[in-house]
């Protein structure tokens, strides 16, 4: 399997940067986004609508850290 | 004369710190102020004086003395850069990374060996094809650089190079496929599993293909780094994914001109 060409790797960009907007317009309720959903799935290898997916995972996560929304656990404070 | 002479000085604040050890010499001190007798000879006394020229005569020398300082402080800072970098480039000599030689084919199908680039300088990244952002991303802020870079007729071209470390997939034409979309003197470099894990030793990168799926493909994990190459083929800096091109090319141009002072 050849390895996507400029151009398609801009169009998968382009449909997961729709989808991911999408999410954030409706605070990640993905069945809000179920057609920009497929159209990213279309656009782009498995592979790396996992690793896309992993992406948006941890930025939301970092974001959250980074606003101070983590507090330890009880097992770790008492550890 | 000496009494009235620190108020001629007062309006005057830099110098004045100067000034007023010498105030403190008796007889001695009256000579010393010749240097500053531009002040006109109502320096030496007459209060009478109107301000005018006086003022506009000390505000110019101050003016002066402050560009003198400002200048002083932009050339020590830029000296301080090139120190720290220079310390920066023998820190990564030490560690003599990119020490043996590597054989690869390039994109065109030719042998390439670290000898042939001798005489660039040479920015290098490790990745491969099948990278869904990273890669694109770092290799178009490289190919920013060498553009900058070749904007300035009087710099050395700079040669890119893109190495993969993925073999398994990235052959010569996968690697021409690749490189074409970035810029005409990007060379990408492959070859056999050993000719790849022994470069990567060799700049301490770092790769690790994933697991695969249905289709056979998989991501490979590496370390991301473009490193510099000087043109006797010594390891020189190497810049992360926060150093944005600007920085990268500054750097370049201050390696490349220390390294034209030191050894030619």
């Amino acid at each position: 399997m050849a390895a996507p060409s400029m151009k398609e790797r801009q169009a998968c960009w382009g449909a997961r940067d729709a989808y991911w907007k999408c999410l954030d317009e409706n605070t990640e309720d993905a069945s809000q986004c179920k057609k920009l959903r497929s159209s990213f799935e279309s656009s782009c290898p498995q592979q790396w609508i996992k690793y896309f997916d992993k992406r948006r995972d941890y930025l939301k996560f970092k974001e959250k850290f980074e606003a101070g929304e983590f507090q330890p656990s009880r097992t770790t404070e008492k550890s | 004369m000496l009494a009235r002479a620190p108020k001629a000085w007062h309006g005057f604040f830099p110098l004045k710190l100067l000034a007023l050890p010498r105030i403190q010499g008796g007889q001695a001190g009256q000579v010393r102020y010749r240097p500053f007798s531009r002040q006109g000879p109502a320096e030496t006394g007459r209060l009478g004086q109107p301000q005018g020229p006086r003022l506009r005569t000390r505000l110019l020398i101050t003016a002066l003395f402050g560009a003198g300082l400002g200048g002083a402080w932009l050339a020590l800072r830029a000296e301080k850069e090139q120190w720290r970098q220079q310390q920066r480039t023998e820190a990564l000599r030490r560690a003599a990374v990119g020490q043996g030689d590597f054989s690869l084919l390039d994109h065109r199908g030719q042998v390439r060996c670290k000898a042939d680039f001798r005489g660039q300088w040479v920015l290098m990244y490790f990745g491969f094809t099948h990278c869904p952002d990273i890669c694109p991303d770092e290799l178009e802020k490289l190919v920013q650089v060498v553009q900058q870079l070749e904007a300035e007729p009087s710099l050395p071209p700079v040669q890119p190079l893109f190495i993969t470390v993925d073999p398994e997939r990235d052959d010569v034409a996968a690697m021409a496929r690749y490189v074409k979309d970035f810029h005409p003197r990007l060379l990408g470099l492959t070859g056999s599993a050993e000719q790849v894990a022994q470069v990567s030793r060799s700049y301490r990168v770092y790769y690790s293909a994933g697991p695969k799926d249905e289709d056979q493909d998989y991501i490979v994990d590496h370390s991301i780094a473009i490193y510099l190459l000087s043109p006797d083929g010594i390891f020189t800096d190497y810049y992360g994914r926060a150093r944005s091109a600007q920085q990268i090319a500054d750097s370049v141009r201050r390696h490349m001109a220390t390294f034209r002072s030191v050894l030619r």
